[in-house]
């Protein structure tokens, strides 16, 4: 069922790729243009998934609920740590990334703050200081 | 004999204080990725590329630190197989068979210094080869026309989810998932912007360092999180490094025979390291198991399979550096590396960059007598830093991933599109689609579309122009002939295992 699904989500794209690519026309250049490739590209893509819709191939097994709840929080966690990177700085939001990712990991709690707590800072200093990335110590939210 | 001129240049450049630094740097770290369960050779070297931008090494001293972790992997791969019985990353998986069970015999110092000798050994034929044939493939590519370049692709594309007999539509689909994310961004002839939703971070395209990051690194935490977090058995311990010379000595024709199987595997695109160590194994398992005691800890079990995983990791270097097409999954993330540093990959490599391509020739002879070197005495500290748990692990690759993409472009828009890729990685990983023919599409999808435009620009729209060369037509018949293998494979592949469920 997944590998269906999976087909007609990848041929719903497919198709609008060939048709929005199929549109780009320049008026000058290259014989071609920049709207032949997309369907080149787009109507194998197509057919290809037309034909996973109907033989599909393989079985998947999703994961059960609690694990599913767990990678969702790792998302919301990454998520959360690109978006808040710049307000907290880098030290800080890194703390909360090993912490978050290692609990959600299984770590323990307690185990993963003192993780956090070591690396984080240590991740700034080697980038920071001895690579010489600038990454902020402290976010916009600190002045 | 002009190659062993252009050698020596390469060993000066090689020998360069910071490169052979790098390079030390590089086979330990790449020793370590090797050996940590979860962290592979493609996980690791992806996650090293943004940071190798960052420090602002030239492409030679980039690719020199790249090759290096790249080479380390593979003997890395082999520690935990042997004390933990889980392979370090995918070509390792056949050293488990016999080298645990030698291990749990005792004889773990042993099977580590045989199996740290068959990598070198099948390492270094693989770089005499890369020496000698590398240029002879780079001679003929000069002659290749644009619409021979497309044909090309093709065949790459066709080829690089190899013959593992996974339903070939699905690696077709995921190099031409690849190819259109490739035309996002500007159109470089005409400078339309193509599937960019009005978003100026997509005017560039979609850069392929954030997507490999996120496809590897982050779709491997949500692939792991999907099972109960185990703690791993202890390693087996050791008690002395010193292994018996004559252990070693008695598996050289299996070291021999591994070298040359891999070596070849990993020449043929597509086919990579992990096919070049189930290939040697199972040709020794044939010329040499006469009394049944493969599976069960004997040694030549141990050192076919190390020599072909290396032998092959090395020949996969080959169609990377002199026509542009990667034979595996990490030459793919290499060549994303060099593309990124404008360096472009192909028979003008080696004109145009001498220094490049031999630098790096020489530094991997260099390489591999470091890594055994530091093989053979480190391995007690490889095997103590082998038993960091996930859970402390992960956070860190997680965090260091997020440097490495954040300091490409400073932009929180490349995080977000990361963390995209690992759910879309994810995604397709559980369907079982393979992520490097979509790789593979993304880095190669410019330059295809690019030929095919100049050969119909050539031709004035004539498109009979695709099939005149011989060069093009041969490749297209040897894409037919691939193709029908793996078709043929699949089917019969999925007919045996019918045949299993309606017997059992």
């Amino acid at each position: 069922m997944s590998v269906r699904l999976a087909g007609v989500a990848i041929f719903m794209i497919a198709a609008l790729f060939t048709w929005y690519g199929r549109g780009y026309t320049a008026s000058f250049g290259d014989v071609l243009g920049p709207g032949v490739f997309p369907v080149i590209v787009g109507i194998p893509a197509m057919i290809l998934s037309a034909s996973l819709v109907v033989f599909p191939s393989g079985q998947v097994e999703w994961p059960e609920r609690p694990y599913l709840v767990r990678q969702l929080a790792a998302l919301a966690i990454l998520a959360g740590y690109a978006w808040l990177l710049g307000p907290l700085g880098f030290p800080l939001a890194t703390f909360g990334l090993i912490v978050g990712i290692g609990i959600v990991l299984g770590g323990a709690p307690l185990k993963a703050v003192i993780l956090g707590a070591l690396f984080a800072p240590a991740l700034w200093a080697l980038f920071d200081q001895v690579l010489g990335l600038p990454l902020a110590v402290l976010g916009d939210w600190f002045g | 004999m002009e190659s062993f001129l252009f050698l020596a240049d390469g060993f000066a450049v090689a020998l360069t204080p910071l490169n052979i630094a790098l390079l030390l740097l590089g086979c330990f770290t790449g020793t370590l990725i090797g050996a940590l369960p979860g962290l592979g050779p493609v996980n690791g070297v992806a996650i090293l590329i943004p940071l190798t931008f960052a420090f602002g090494f030239d492409a030679t001293s980039s690719l020199i630190l790249l090759s290096a972790v790249y080479f380390g992997c593979m003997y890395g791969g082999r520690i935990s197989s042997i004390l933990l019985n889980i392979p370090g990353d995918e070509p390792a998986v056949m050293t488990t068979l016999d080298g645990y069970p030698m291990a749990k015999q005792g004889k773990a110092a042993d099977a580590l210094a045989i199996s740290g000798v068959a990598s070198f050994f099948g390492a270094t034929v693989a770089v005499v080869g890369l020496t000698l044939f590398a240029p002879l493939l780079a001679g003929l590519a000069i002659y290749f026309g644009p619409a021979d370049y497309f044909a090309l692709y093709i065949l790459a594309f066709v080829t690089i989810g190899g013959i593992a007999g996974v339903d070939p539509r699905k690696t077709l689909l995921s190099a031409l998932i690849g190819l259109m994310i490739a035309t996002a961004g500007l159109d470089p002839i005409s400078g339309i912007p193509r599937f960019t939703f009005d978003n100026y971070h997509l005017y560039d395209g979609v850069d392929a360092i954030v997507a490999l990051v996120g496809l590897f690194a982050i779709s491997e935490i949500l692939m792991l999180l999907e099972k109960a977090a185990k703690d791993r058995a202890a390693p087996i311990g050791l008690d002395s490094w010193l292994p018996s010379v004559r252990a070693i000595w008695s598996t050289r024709w299996a070291v021999v025979r591994g070298s040359i199987v891999g070596f070849i595997a990993g020449v043929l695109p597509g086919a990579g390291a992990s096919l070049g160590s189930v290939m040697s194994y199972s040709m020794e398992k044939q010329a040499s198991d006469k009394n049944g005691t493969f599976g069960k800890g004997d040694p030549r079990g141990v050192a076919a399979p190390e020599a072909g995983n290396n032998a092959a990791s090395g020949g996969a270097l080959i169609p990377m550096l002199s026509l542009g097409v990667p034979g595996s999954g990490t030459t793919a993330v290499m060549l994303a590396m060099l593309i990124s540093l404008n360096v472009q990959p192909g028979p003008l490599l080696f004109e145009r960059q001498p220094d490049l391509v031999w630098g790096l020739v020489a530094s991997l002879y260099l390489g591999n007598v470091a890594l055994l070197i530091l093989n053979l005495p480190m391995i007690g500290l490889f095997s103590r830093l082998m038993m960091v748990p996930t859970w402390a692990l992960m956070p860190i690759v997680a965090a260091v991933s997020f440097v490495g993409v954040f300091s490409i472009s400073n932009s929180i828009f490349d995080l977000e599109l990361m963390i995209m890729f690992g759910v879309l990685g994810y995604l397709l990983r559980k369907l079982d689609i393979s992520l490097v023919p979509l790789v593979l599409g993304l880095l190669l999808g410019g330059d295809m579309e690019r030929n095919l435009r100049r050969a119909l620009s050539i031709s004035d729209g004539e498109w009979g122009v695709l099939l005149e060369s011989p060069i093009s037509l041969t490749l297209y018949a040897l894409t037919a002939v691939f193709l029908g293998l793996s078709v043929w494979l699949a089917r019969r592949d999925r007919k045996r295992r019918q045949a299993r469920l309606t017997e059992g």
